[in-house]
This record gives structure tokens, C-alpha cells and sequence, in this order.
């Protein structure tokens, strides 16, 4: 027995929701071939398929790439600061893909430790996740290899799997079981769980590499390819770290966060001019450790989602999933020691 | 809603130009509740801003133990620095903080100090000399050792001359070879070698360290020789940071945030980190 919705039942139920007032985002093509995450006009321009996922990720609701904090302005000596108070659109996402909805739970744990980032936490609140699960998955995808599948429920409020005319209805919160109230119809088919790409790797193995090959070669060979644009981090669902900027002159303005990425080099640059990671092999190292090793000792959560968008938005088709595979192909005998400095040179 | 990186105006209340291109400035809350209700101890950090500019991370480099004000030190090196060079007293900085662990003083009590900068690394020293000097009984001897490039690159020269005056406390200044004027009458040399040279007692000591890389890694043999225990020997890393609360994944270095899990590490704790500082 399962609650089944049609899928003319759910375009109808999106436009309602539009037409309440609510802001409804999800997959659409802005230009042939491109599909991201856009406020919907109406149900359809929903995109259900013809994609494997939006080129970029849900996090842009949560954790804007430009946003500013507060503003400034001075007379005289006398300075202003006025607080940017955020009152939060209550938003829905319909037909994420479970790699994105799962970036919630993983985030949560960095914005809320020991300082509390509203910013986030109140664009969280004000959202409610309708999850798509997958039924296609390209050589990118690899979600299975880190503990998720295309039928993940991890962040979810309500998970739609897709079934004959139309999609069985998991609610997984009272947020989402409120979306779906009265909508759907019980059913004797339940829709069959999708299988997923093939297991790649293992965390455990990749742990295993990150804690004993800190200083391996094969950093160096990898970080050759890269170009250093960011785009990887740019369109990960997990990848969060940011910079904080003014904009304006003495005289006004706002200081504004905005999306950051650890492969610049100006990123961890001191004002001596000394970098403790200056070249891009150390720069790539940290963007695997961090999102293998650091994170989850630190959180208990992998920073990656295997969603593949770092791969299919590389300019040299680099990504997580084929470091991981170089990492796994060249074994875990060289260096083992990690305070040497070995790519320092 | 309750914004993390939203500083508290500051008015400034002094300045003092130490080299060519260092300045220190005092500051206090224009809020005078928010004076009270605030606290730090030696060894935090705060974010500092220059609206228009930016904002940059700087060492409180008073003590803990003045309540009307604080300061902090900076050599003109960027934009932000920049700015704050300009600044007139009554002019208005930003402040956020203090952010980041401190300095264990409590646990050296009843053991001797010594204390080791090299340039403008003298700032986030002196605020724990001068908690130590405030709190005299419960500590040992102090030793001050303090290289600077040149004789005119000494941060806080004045009150090297106070400090040289207190009770069971020797300053040690030092100027790299060539650095000396006609009158200089102190060591000239580099750290290391003043350090060999100066017999400082070791036994029951902590040695604060902080100053370039290149002056800590050849630093830390000559306090290992002395028999100083890797736990015993302390730096402030001075990792790039931005938001300065664990969010905006600057400053991490292996295992750690040093926003949060430092910037205060011993020795011990460095050899078990990635060189990523």
C-alpha cells in the first residue's frame, strides 16, 4: 500500500501553490540544453525530464552566491551599520534531485556550529523540499558511492518516486505532509526503487588514501589538468566557503558575502605574501580532504552528495569521482607522512 | 534576526605610529554598556574593519585586564591596512569578536616565561606580557627576547624599557646583522643564535614563540636543545581568515579551523597538523 499522486494531479498542485502566493522553484531549461534550478512562471515550465540534473544546485536558496549583510554610511566621524534583515520568502522546490535535497542535513552542521548563521537557517526554515528521485544516472553520478541513491531520503520533505502516470508519495516531514494534504490516493503498486549507477568506491577506502597519502605524487599529477576556475565548487551542492567584501566607498555601501572556493590562489594567501597552499596540487589535496576526510571527522558528514556537477561543469572534465578513481588506482604506499611539506616545494 | 558579522562601532581613542609602517590604535565601544558586558582573554582575536575596505583579522594585543578599551596593531600592508592608517581619533572602526582560543595562563602559573618575537610579531606577545607583569606573583622568571630587521623596526619600544624594569624580568632586544645604528648597545643577531647565547634557564618554562616562518622553524631546535617539551612551546597561527566563526572554511589547516580551534597551538599540536599554515 502506498499514497500515489498522478502527475497531472502534481502540475495542478504546483500552479496552486504559485498561484497562493508561494515562490516554487525547480528544474527548468533556461536555454536549449541548459537546465537549472529557476523560479517556476507555472507548471510547465517545470522541467521532468530530458536531463540528467540541473547544472547547478538547490544551495543557491540557502546560501546565495552574492548577499549583502549590512549596510554602512558615514557623516563626518559619525558612522551607521543597519542590519540586512532578512525576511525569508517561503519557498518550495519541487522536483530537486535527491543529491541536492541531501546537501541540507550536511550544511546544517557547519552554519549552525557553535555560531549560528541565520542567514541560512532562516532561508531553511522558510523552505520545503520536494524531492524527484532518479530514474537515470550518466557516467558522472556516483551517488551510491557515497552513501546516498536515487532514491535517497536524506533532506527531504516529501520524496516523489516516479511510478506508471504518475509518482508515489513518501512525506517525510509535517512541512511536506502539509503540501500534500488531501492530494494524494492510497494504492495497492508501489513504485520500485530505483537501482542507481554502480558503487565506484568506497569512503572507507577513501579515508584510508586521505589519512596515508597526504603527500602522494598523484596530487601533483591530478592538479596538473586543473585550470583553477572554481566551477567545480561553484556548482557543488556541499561546497560552502565564502569571502566577505565591501562594496561602496568610506562614505557607503554594504559588506556582502559572497561564494568563495579553495582553488584560488588568493584564497588562503597571508598579507606577507606567504600561502600555505600555493601551488595547485595543494590546492586540490585540500578540496578532496576537506571533502573526505576533514568534514566528516569534523561533522560526521561526507561533503559530497556524488552528484557529478563538478565533473560535467569542468572545462577539463575533471571532478571528485575520476580524482577519487586516480587516488584508488595508484594505491596507498607513497609518502606517508604528512608534515613534511613534500608539494611545498 | 541575529546577524554573526555584524561588528560593534568602535571610537577610536589613540594612536601610535611605532616604525614607518606600523601603528597601533586604541579603541572603545561608542555603546558604553557594551563595554561592560564585554570580555576576552590574552590571545583572542578580532575582526577589525575599515568600512569601504574591508575587514581583517588582528591579535588584541592589550591585556585583558584594562576594561575601558583595547588595541590592536597593524603594519600598512593592504587595502584595509590601508585604511586604517588614515584614521584620526574619533573616527569609527568596526570590531566583531573576540573569536579563538587563548592563551593558557592560568596553566603557567608558577613556571617561567619566555617570551620570543620577531617584527611585527611583538603585538599578540605583549598582551600576555603584560597580563603576566599585571598578575607578577603567580609566575616565574619572564624572559623578553625581540628581533627586529633593523633598530628602527621595533614595535613597542617603549614599553621594552618598562618591561626591562619590572621585578625577576630580562628583555633581550636584537637586530638582524646590519640592522644596527652607531648607538645601538643591545645583541645584534639573528633570533636563534641571540637565544643560544643569552642563557635563558629552561626548567619549568613555556616559551611563546611567534614571528615569521622561517624565524619559528629555526627557532624551535634551539628551544628543543634547551630541553623545552614540545607541549611546552606555544605560536598563534596566522591563518587568512574572513568570517571568523567556522563558516567560511579560510583558515582550515588539516583537522582544525584556526578561527576556532586556534589560532593558539603548541608545538605538539603542530607536528600532528598538515603544513597548510
Amino acid at each position: 500500500m502506498s499514497e500515489v499522486i498522478l502527475k497531472e494531479t502534481l502540475l495542478q498542485l504546483v500552479n496552486a501553490w504559485i498561484a497562493g502566493g508561494k515562490v516554487v522553484s525547480g528544474p527548468a531549461f533556461v536555454k536549449e540544453g541548459v537546465c537549472l534550478y529557476t523560479d517556476l512562471r507555472n507548471a510547465e515550465h517545470l522541467a521532468m525530464d530530458g536531463f540528467i540534473r540541473p547544472g547547478d544546485s538547490i544551495k543557491k536558496y540557502f546560501f546565495p552566491r552574492h548577499e549583502k549583510i549590512y549596510h554602512y554610511a558615514r557623516t563626518g566621524q559619525k558612522l551607521e551599520l543597519t542590519n540586512a534583515e532578512l525576511t525569508p520568502q517561503e519557498r518550495i522546490i519541487v522536483g530537486a534531485r535527491p543529491c541536492d535535497a541531501a546537501l541540507l542535513p550536511v550544511l546544517d552542521k557547519v552554519f549552525n556550529w557553535d555560531y549560528v548563521d541565520d542567514f541560512y537557517t532562516l532561508r531553511r526554515k522558510a523552505t520545503t523540499i520536494v524531492t524527484i528521485a532518479c530514474t537515470q544516472w550518466d557516467d558522472q553520478c556516483f551517488c551510491t558511492s557515497v552513501d546516498l541513491s536515487p532514491a535517497a531520503e536524506k533532506g527531504s520533505d516529501v520524496l516523489l518516486l516516479p511510478m506508471e502516470n504518475g509518482y508515489e508519495v513518501r512525506c517525510l516531514t509535517d512541512q511536506g505532509r502539509a503540501l500534500f494534504a488531501g492530494k494524494t490516493t492510497v494504492s495497492e503498486n508501489a513504485a520500485l526503487s530505483p537501482e542507481g549507477p554502480e558503487r565506484k568506491f568506497t569512503e572507507e577506502e577513501i579515508a584510508a588514501f586521505l589519512r596515508e597519502g597526504y603527500e602522494n605524487p598523484v596530487w601533483r599529477d591530478i592538479a596538473l589538468r586543473c585550470l583553477g576556475c572554481c566551477a567545480c565548487a561553484f556548482t557543488c551542492p556541499t561546497c560552502h566557503c565564502f569571502d566577505i567584501v565591501d562594496e561602496g566607498n568610506a562614505q557607503g555601501g554594504s559588506r556582502a558575502k559572497n561564494w568563495d572556493c579553495c582553488q584560488f590562489n588568493m584564497f588562503t594567501m597571508h598579507a606577507s605574501g606567504h600561502n600555505p597552499r600555493a601551488n595547485q596540487a595543494q590546492r586540490q589535496r585540500q578540496r578532496i580532504q576537506h571533502k573526505f576526510r576533514i568534514y566528516p571527522e569534523k561533522f560526521g558528514e561526507t561533503l559530497c552528495t556524488g552528484c557529478g556537477n563538478c565533473t560535467r561543469n569542468c572545462p577539463v572534465s575533471l571532478g571528485v569521482l575520476n580524482t577519487l578513481e586516480a587516488i584508488r588506482a595508484c594505491g596507498t604506499t607513497a609518502n606517508t607522512v604528512e608534515n613534511t611539506g613534500g608539494l611545498k616545494e | 534576526m541575529n546577524n554573526i558579522y555584524m561588528p560593534e562601532l568602535m571610537e577610536v581613542i589613540g594612536i601610535q605610529q611605532h616604525t614607518a609602517d606600523v601603528k597601533s590604535v586604541k579603541i572603545r565601544f561608542q555603546d558604553p554598556t557594551a563595554t561592560d558586558k564585554f570580555a576576552f582573554r590574552v590571545g583572542q582575536f578580532g575582526m577589525f574593519s575599515a568600512f569601504g575596505a574591508g575587514e581583517s583579522t588582528f591579535n588584541i594585543c592589550s591585556s585583558s585586564n584594562w576594561k575601558d578599551h583595547i588595541e590592536f596593531c597593524f603594519r600598512k600592508t593592504g587595502m584595509v591596512t590601508e585604511h586604517l592608517w588614515q584614521l584620526d581619533e574619533g573616527d569609527a572602526v568596526g570590531f566583531r569578536g573576540p573569536y579563538g582560543n587563548s592563551y593558557p595562563m592560568e596553566e603557567w602559573e608558577g613556571k617561567n616565561l619566555i617570551f620570543i618575537g620577531g617584527g611585527i610579531a611583538m603585538p599578540p606577545i605583549r598582551c600576555a606580557i603584560w597580563y603576566a607583569l599585571e598578575n607578577r606573583d603567580k609566575y616565574g622568571s619572564i624572559s623578553i627576547v625581540y628581533g627586529a630587521r633593523t633598530a628602527a623596526d621595533f614595535v613597542f619600544a617603549d614599553e621594552l624599557d618598562q618591561w626591562a624594569q619590572a621585578e625577576r624580568t630580562r628583555v633581550v632586544r636584537c637586530v638582524d646583522p646590519g640592522g644596527e645604528t652607531p648607538d645601538w648597545k643591545y645583541e645584534v643577531g639573528l633570533i636563534p643564535h641571540v637565544i643560544e647565547r643569552a642563557n635563558i634557564p629552561a626548567d619549568n618554562s613555556i616559551a611563546l614563540v611567534i614571528g615569521p616562518p622561517i624565524m619559528i622553524k629555526f627557532t624551535l631546535p634551539v628551544l628543543d636543545k634547551m630541553g623545552l617539551d614540545a607541549r611546552d612551546i606555544y605560536t598563534s597561527l596566522e591563518n587568512r581568515m574572513k568570517c571568523g566563526v567556522g563558516k567560511c572554511g579560510r583558515c582550515n589547516c588539516g583537522p582544525v579551523y584556526v578561527c576556532k580551534e586556534g589560532p593558539i597551538f603548541t608545538l605538539d599540536q603542530l607536528n600532528r597538523l598538515p603544513l597548510d599554515y
